[in-house]
């Protein structure tokens, strides 16, 4: 008996293995939504948050079963910033370039990221003669999660949502100095991947 | 309202890390590493099979830390900031990151120490280096956001996240080394015993599952391949640790090399890395500097005398003495060489690469807000190094490092060094030899503040170790 049941157990054919339900080879993936932005400071503890519109595009490859690796570009801008109070003149745009690990736990199509790289701030403040752009360049990071939505073998949807935290140093405006600014982007985006 | 935090907490670990550090250098612990030849290669390596992959119990593990180290700091210890609550939590999520104002020795040795007991909560329950890395993430994230009640801290963060998982690979592996699953009795007992201030999460999951009395085969990490410590005790004579004056002082450095980039082609992260620990009179431990293979490919036919090797490497730093205090986060990419000289054990190595700074550190007199005398940055860098050596034993090096910070959070400020010197060892009888370190530390600082004075600092730091040397080498032939 155990014999027989171990020798239908042997002639079994094998399951054939399950495609993966995510992305193959090289793959991109371009995105757009909108977000609302932080900024906070060292020098006090007022925090400013604006709405914001942005999008990144991801180029990757793949590691393993469940691990990817990308770059990743992410450009956020608000027209209508400022670091005083009711002041809505600064045009603040922020931008992140890193290399991002999407991390799939399972077979489905959802997934974990995180990204590290550079971060760079821009501030267009108005003035009275000619704008002034005042840049920061530092230290940029991101973390979310989204769900591949597969509408072909080739394509798929796919919703993210994330933070970007962009640590860009001082600030010397026309109104005075901000002190080590970090910004936090939150965004909820719609994607278009190509798997 | 940048006060110090407390860093009673990390006071313990942090010395009895040294001591560890040091135990193992002893005749009990990697001495004893034993290559084993006979391992089948379809072994996955660097995960031990012998465990269940327990993602959950890891990630409880991990928050379970947290919950505890923060109510020791709070019940007995009274730390203020350690009283957090739903209200300090919320005031958290809304105010979110800053930069915090700790020691350098807290948030560049302390942070990276913690952050290794949340990824090896991932090691010890069965995942890998990869799947343990996320683990490391979390917890230094749910400390920031909850554990404290001020606001979290970005450089923390970026510390105890990256530098936990360059530690704790590294300190999983060396415990590893220690532990010996093929041995019983008292002798077993203190080999877990020893490994518990190096990797305490690690010993009591195995204490836990009656690992420390189960006999069975070791972990792939057990076997390195081939190792190398130096424990070396002398003197140091450095500039600039008084004021213009040459400091006489006492010194301890511990070499250790795990693995060969040559010797078994690349299995898994770490399965290659090197950490030097400085001990010293007038700034006690003061050096912490390892660098771990996150991946390896070799360029050329693995049977030729010359050999070439394309890695990416993880790197932390950690240095801080009087004179000047620098570290980071880094990942480096390029090239290991080998060329073979005579009938092949004799070669001279070089390795070439260039490196990004996730985060560094790094003093700076004219640094701005609050009590911290150091900035963070992230850079870029590279550095060169030339070495004689058999079977990975080396005997003359030379060295050249060169790194450049943009601060983000101080000084408004651009930092460069170059740091690069030459070490001769020369063995004498029986393991025991002397040798000879030379270096020059050179920075130069240029502040974008016009207040600052000066606005461009340069200094320099030369100095001669001269040191008795005790060394342990093993060499396996590639499996």
């Amino acid at each position: 008996m155990s014999l027989a049941a171990g020798s239908a157990a042997q002639e079994a054919p094998k399951p054939a293995k399950r495609q993966r339900p995510h992305r193959t080879g090289l793959w991109a993936e371009i995105a757009a939504g909108p977000g609302f932005m932080r900024v906070a400071r060292s020098d006090n503890d007022r925090v400013i948050t604006a709405p914001v519109e942005g999008g990144f595009l991801r180029l990757g490859g793949v590691i393993s079963d469940n691990v990817l690796l990308s770059w990743e570009s992410a450009g956020f801008n608000d027209e209508t910033f400022g670091f005083g109070g009711g002041d809505t003149t600064v045009a603040a745009e922020m931008a992140f370039v890193g290399v991002t690990v999407l991390w799939y736990p399972g077979r489905t199509g959802w997934f974990l990221k995180g990204a590290v790289g550079l971060a760079q701030g821009t501030f267009t403040v108005p003035a009275a003669a000619q704008a002034d752009t005042v840049e920061g360049t530092g230290i940029g990071m991101s973390f979310g999660g989204g769900w591949d939505f597969a509408i072909s073998r080739k394509y798929a949807f796919t919703i993210n949502a994330a933070a970007f935290v962009t640590a860009i140093g001082d600030l010397v405006l026309p109104s005075g100095r901000v002190d080590d600014v970090i910004g936090t982007m939150y965004q909820v985006s719609l994607s278009f991947t190509f798997r | 309202m940048h006060e110090p935090r407390s860093s009673c907490y990390l006071g313990a670990v942090r010395n009895s890390f040294l001591i560890a550090v040091l135990a193992c250098a002893a005749p009990f612990g990697i001495i004893d590493a034993q290559v084993d030849t006979t391992r089948p290669l379809a072994r996955p390596v660097g995960v031990d099979t012998s465990i269940p992959k327990r993602a959950a119990l890891a990630i409880t593990e991990a928050l379970s830390i947290n919950v505890l180290v923060n109510r020791v700091d709070a019940w007995a210890l009274g730390a203020d900031w350690a009283r957090a609550s739903l209200k300090s939590w919320g005031r958290n999520i809304r105010l979110g990151w800053e930069w915090d104002e700790d020691g350098f020795r807290t948030n560049m040795f302390g942070h990276p120490y913690h952050g290794g007991l949340y990824f090896n909560a991932g090691r010890s329950n069965g995942l890998s280096y990869w799947e343990s890395a996320p683990i490391s993430f979390l917890g230094s994230w749910t400390w920031e956001y909850l554990g404290e009640n001020y606001r979290p801290s970005l450089n923390d963060f970026f510390m105890t996240s990256f530098g936990g998982i360059a530690l704790g690979e590294m300190v999983h592996r060396l415990a590893a080394t220690v532990r010996d699953n093929t041995a019983h009795g008292g002798k077993r007992t203190w080999r877990e015993l020893a490994t518990m201030p190096l990797d305490p999460v690690g010993g009591l999951n195995r204490l836990m599952r009656g690992d420390w009395r189960r006999l069975g085969p070791n972990p792939p990490e057990h076997d390195p391949g081939a190792f190398v410590l130096r424990v070396h005790l002398g003197a140091r004579f450095a500039k600039g640790f008084v004021i213009d004056g040459l400091a006489r002082l006492p010194v301890g450095v511990v070499d250790l090399v795990y693995g060969d980039p040559f010797l078994r082609p690349y299995r898994a992260p770490f399965d290659a890395f090197n950490v030097r620990a400085i001990v010293s009179g007038g700034s006690g431990f003061n050096v912490l500097r390892a660098t771990g293979r996150l991946y390896g490919k070799d360029m050329n036919d693995r049977s030729r005398r010359t050999r070439h090797q394309f890695a990416i490497n993880q790197r932390y730093d950690y240095v801080s003495n009087p004179a000047q205090s620098i570290g980071g986060q880094s990942v480096e990419f390029g090239i290991y060489s080998r060329w073979s000289i005579g009938r092949g054990d004799f070669g001279i190595r070089t390795s070439v690469f260039g490196d990004v700074i996730l985060m560094g550190a790094i003093d700076a007199p004219n640094t701005g807000l609050g009590e911290r005398v150091y900035d963070f940055g992230p850079g870029a860098g590279g550095r060169f190094q030339l070495a004689l050596e058999r079977r990975g034993l080396r005997f003359l090096t030379l060295f050249l490092q060169g790194e450049y910070i943009h601060a983000v959070s101080g000084a408004s400020a651009d930092h460069g060094v170059l740091f690069g010197g030459w070490e001769l060892n020369v063995p004498i009888v029986r393991g025991l030899g002397l040798a000879i370190h030379a270096t020059n530390f050179n920075r130069v600082s240029h502040y974008s503040d016009p207040a600052a004075n000066p606005r461009t600092d340069r200094r320099y730091f030369p100095e001669l170790r001269i040191l008795a040397v005790w060394t342990k080498f093993g060499f396996s032939p590639a499996q």
